[in-house]
């Protein structure tokens, strides 16, 4: 088990290393950040003097080396355009793109899952139709197109909620049901998959015929070995925490994480895409890592199947 | 129906009938505060003209926040107008003495002096340890200051600011409110110069008393009809009255900026009451909002012209034949009318009106000729070989549309152009046997043609620097704009500048004056002023 669970931190921490290092040489190598912030009017001297400044007039390489030697210092670096350190400007932006994940994250949960599991239990009948066209929908059309539909009905049209912002809890409503009505979609079509999947296994039939009560054997038999590949789905979910309302954040001009990743990106202000990237990359593989140990407690024959590898 | 922009938003527009009136909210004093939703409130992130040298600059708080000692009538045709000066006089070719204007109170209360104005030239606030061009005729600045820890100006502020003023020796402090500008060449454009962004005087106690440069350039302390209540970069600018301004009391109790990046967010929140003003509105989007009667587009022509520009190192455009071909192919007016519903122009050229006795009325962009054009390239031998074009996703206005219209164009006349798709300015720019045909922009930040085809094509501008093109006459005239004080010969010198980089070794090719357009409610009184400075000064809105 110790073997199982090292092995699995040395491949999150690999992991991330190549996800950084995919970033830094990936950032570099597509534009230099001097012309992009200073824009294409601006004076050579200034170029100049903006790259000599800022170490980009060194070699990769040497980049590279400082970069992660200062990693290791936990300095993440300076952001170009704002002169103050990458991370703080990223911890600043943290809590607006949590205050509208983690409410879509329960909207997600707490939609998807009991619909999926109803509509598994119920299968073929209207409601489970229902649920599918739904969650087909939800799949099919893109967070922007979903964004603006509901900014034209219930902004523009209704006038009832506020088109874009972060002024007022008012402001944080639609981004919140644009991120949770695409995750629930997605949730509800994998819960209903894995518990029909379920429901078919003979352990159900024979729990059934032994004469519990079907309630018990939905809870007891079916959700938990159902639970699995939603898991899986929700670990995926918790990991985009931070970056995970890109889209949604640039149609609501909401002030979080995704809109400075967007900017950063476009000005190739390097150490805060990286600063993003890192925190993104630790945080999804720290999820998954989660997830993975989960399955154990889950399932027992995969905690089992460990123990007999280690 | 599809779901598009357009449609999205023609929905909205019939629904918003009833909400057109704007929100607009009063506070005390009965002056009313609005919300403008921009697509960028800054590229740089600080409120210093020096360091936001940008267009969107320049609408958010050039003209709210800072002023300059010559202005510019942004409710007329631009032209030159006291400011923070009240007259000026040429001592020499080299010196310029204004009389600043008295009683003028700065954000913190402060009247400002010539002690500002000439802290405002200094090293320790402008120019750093950059020297002037010409240094030995004059001895610039005694000293260096040694910058304080954090007050240390970003690099790129000294080499904007001396961009600006290459040969600014020093500013003299004659008395209080007396100045001298003394250059360490002559130069006709001192008062031009005066007048340009970036010349914006500030409070010297403002800048001492900020702790670093960075909380001084988020809140300057200046003399504009506004100043900076608060600002987080990439979402806000709250700007609120000065109430002691010199020239009266602003109309509005405060201005909000909200950066808002999706065109259709802004115009919904227009729609839906929640902003006064739109800004940046595509033209194909202005017939739209303006199908409610209750809303309208303004805005129009602007200080820039859209440019295509050439790499003569290309093997296909070694021959000014070639780019010749490419000048003659294009129908400019089909673009203005097709992609900009009319509502810019064909301009006369890389120059503008308010040169005044520099432009050349009777100058035109190369005409369009397509047999001309098939025939410059039949004697050059052009044979179609590829000629790349770099090109990036609508930077400008309609950028992808025009380049496409362009290639075919092009491709009327015999021309084999490939668009290739780029990301960013730095690939645009990056020196390869690819670089052929890019886009560009030429600003023209004071009235006088050194300002825009010296400044970017000229032997320092960006276009030489990069190995895209020079020419030896070409450099020399330029030399001759910037130090002569001859006008006609000047203006001689300027038409054969513009023979050379637009008809005989083309540099560039102008395509069209660039415009923006601002949506708002029509029950708004407000007047968009000829440039990107969106002007709420006393006496330019009502309600």
């Amino acid at each position: 088990m110790i073997r199982y669970i090292l092995t699995r931190f040395l491949r999150a921490f690999i992991t991330i290393v190549l996800v950084v290092t995919f970033a830094f040489v990936v950032l570099r190598l597509s534009g230099d950040p001097a012309t992009i912030i200073l824009g294409p009017e601006a004076p050579p001297e200034a170029i100049a003097a903006f790259r000599k400044s800022w170490g980009l007039d060194q070699p990769v390489l040497v980049q590279y080396i400082q970069y992660f030697a200062a990693i290791f210092q936990g300095d993440l670096g300076m952001s170009m355009r704002d002169g103050r350190p990458a991370l703080e400007l990223v911890m600043e932006r943290i809590p607006a793109t949590l205050a509208l994940t983690l409410p879509a994250l329960m909207l997600k949960l707490a939609m998807g899952v009991p619909a999926g599991v109803y509509a598994a239990l119920h299968q073929g009948t209207a409601f489970d139709r229902a649920v599918m066209v739904a969650a087909v929908m939800g799949f099919a059309v893109p967070s922007f197109v979903l964004a603006l539909g509901l900014v034209l009905v219930f902004a523009v049209n209704l006038g009832w909620l506020p088109s874009g912002g972060r002024d007022t809890i008012w402001h944080a409503i639609l981004p919140i049901v644009t991120l949770g009505l695409g995750g629930a979609a997605a949730l509800a079509r994998f819960t209903r998959s894995a518990m029909l999947e379920v429901l078919g296994q003979h352990y159900i039939r024979t729990a059934s015929s032994k004469g519990l009560a079907w309630a018990v054997v939905v809870r007891s038999h079916a959700l938990p070995n159902a639970a699995i590949p939603t898991v899986t789905l929700i670990g995926f979910l918790v990991g985009s925490l931070i970056a995970g309302a890109i889209v949604v954040e640039s149609v609501f001009s909401w002030p979080g994480v995704g809109r400075l990743m967007v900017v950063a990106v476009a000005n190739r202000d390097l150490a805060v895409v990286q600063c993003i990237l890192l925190l993104v990359a630790t945080t999804m593989v720290t999820s998954n890592l989660i997830v993975d140990f989960l399955y154990g407690a889950l399932d027992p024959r995969l905690r089992h199947g460990a123990r007999a590898n280690a | 129906m599809l779901i598009t922009r357009r449609n999205t938003l023609r929905l909205g527009a019939a629904a918003a009938g009833s909400l057109a009136l704007p929100r607009l909210s009063l506070a005390q004093g009965n002056r009313p505060s609005i919300t403008i939703a921009v697509q960028k409130i800054v590229n740089s992130n600080t409120l210093d003209v020096l360091r936001e040298q940008s267009n969107v600059g320049e609408r958010v708080f050039f003209g709210s926040i800072w002023e300059s000692l010559i202005g510019r009538n942004l409710r007329d045709q631009l032209e030159a107008q006291p400011m923070l000066a009240t007259e000026w006089k040429r001592i020499d070719d080299q010196t310029v003495e204004l009389k600043l204007r008295e009683g003028v109170r700065f954000h913190n209360g402060d009247e400002m002096t010539a002690e500002d104005v000439a802290f405002t030239f200094s090293r320790e606030r402008m120019f750093g340890n950059t020297e002037p061009k010409n240094r030995s005729t004059i001895k610039a600045f005694e000293t260096i200051p040694t910058p304080r820890p954090g007050k240390e100006l970003p690099p790129e502020v000294p080499a904007v600011a001396r961009r600006a003023w290459p040969d600014l020796a020093r500013v003299d402090i004659i008395d209080k409110y007396t100045v001298r500008f003394i250059n360490a060449t002559p130069d006709v454009t001192l008062e031009g110069r005066l007048l340009r962004y970036g010349s914006d005087i500030m409070s010297r106690r403002g800048w001492e008393e900020s702790a670093s440069y960075l909380e001084w350039a988020r809140k300057p302390v200046t003399t504009g009809p506004y100043k900076v209540e608060r600002f987080t970069p990439d979402t806000e600018l709250l700007l609120v009255s000065h109430d002691d301004y010199w020239g009266g009391l602003p109309p509005l109790q405060s201005i909000r900026f909200v950066e808002v990046p999706e065109v259709a967010s802004r115009v919904n929140g227009l729609l839906s009451g929640e902003y006064d003003f739109a800004c940046d509105i595509p033209p194909d989007l202005i017939g739209e909002i303006e199908s409610n009667a209750s809303f309208e587009v303004q805005g129009g022509t602007i200080l820039n012209h859209r440019l295509t520009v050439f790499d003569k190192n290309h093997a296909q455009l070694v021959d000014p034949r070639v780019r010749r071909a490419l000048t003659h192919s294009i129908d400019r007016q089909a673009i203005v009318d097709s992609l900009w519903a009319g509502r810019t122009v064909v301009p006369a050229g890389l120059q503008w009106p308010y040169y005044d006795d520099m432009f050349h009325a009777d100058w035109t962009v190369p005409e369009f000729n397509p047999e001309l054009a098939a025939s410059l390239l039949k004697e050059a031998g052009y044979k179609g070989d590829p000629i790349p074009y770099r090109l990036l996703n609508n930077y400008y206005t309609n950028q992808v549309a025009t380049a496409q219209i362009l290639v075919e164009m092009w491709k009327a006349v015999g021309l084999n152009v490939q668009i290739e798709s780029k990301e960013n300015w730095a690939q645009i720019m990056e020196r390869g046997e690819t670089r052929a045909i890019r886009d560009w922009s030429n600003s023209a930040p004071f009235n006088d043609p050194v300002s825009s085809i010296v400044n970017q094509h000229g032997p320092n501008g960006q276009q030489q620097q990069i190995g895209e093109w020079t020419n030896a006459e070409m450099n020399e005239l330029c030399l001759f704009l910037e130090t002569s004080m001859d006008r006609p010969a000047r203006r001689k010198a300027f038409r054969r500048m513009l023979e050379i980089c637009e008809r005989e070794d083309p540099a560039f090719t102008v395509l069209h004056q660039n415009a923006t357009f601002t949506a708002k409610s029509k029950a708004i009184k407000w007047q968009a002023s000829p440039a990107f400075a969106m002007d709420f000064g006393p006496g330019n809105f009502a309600v």
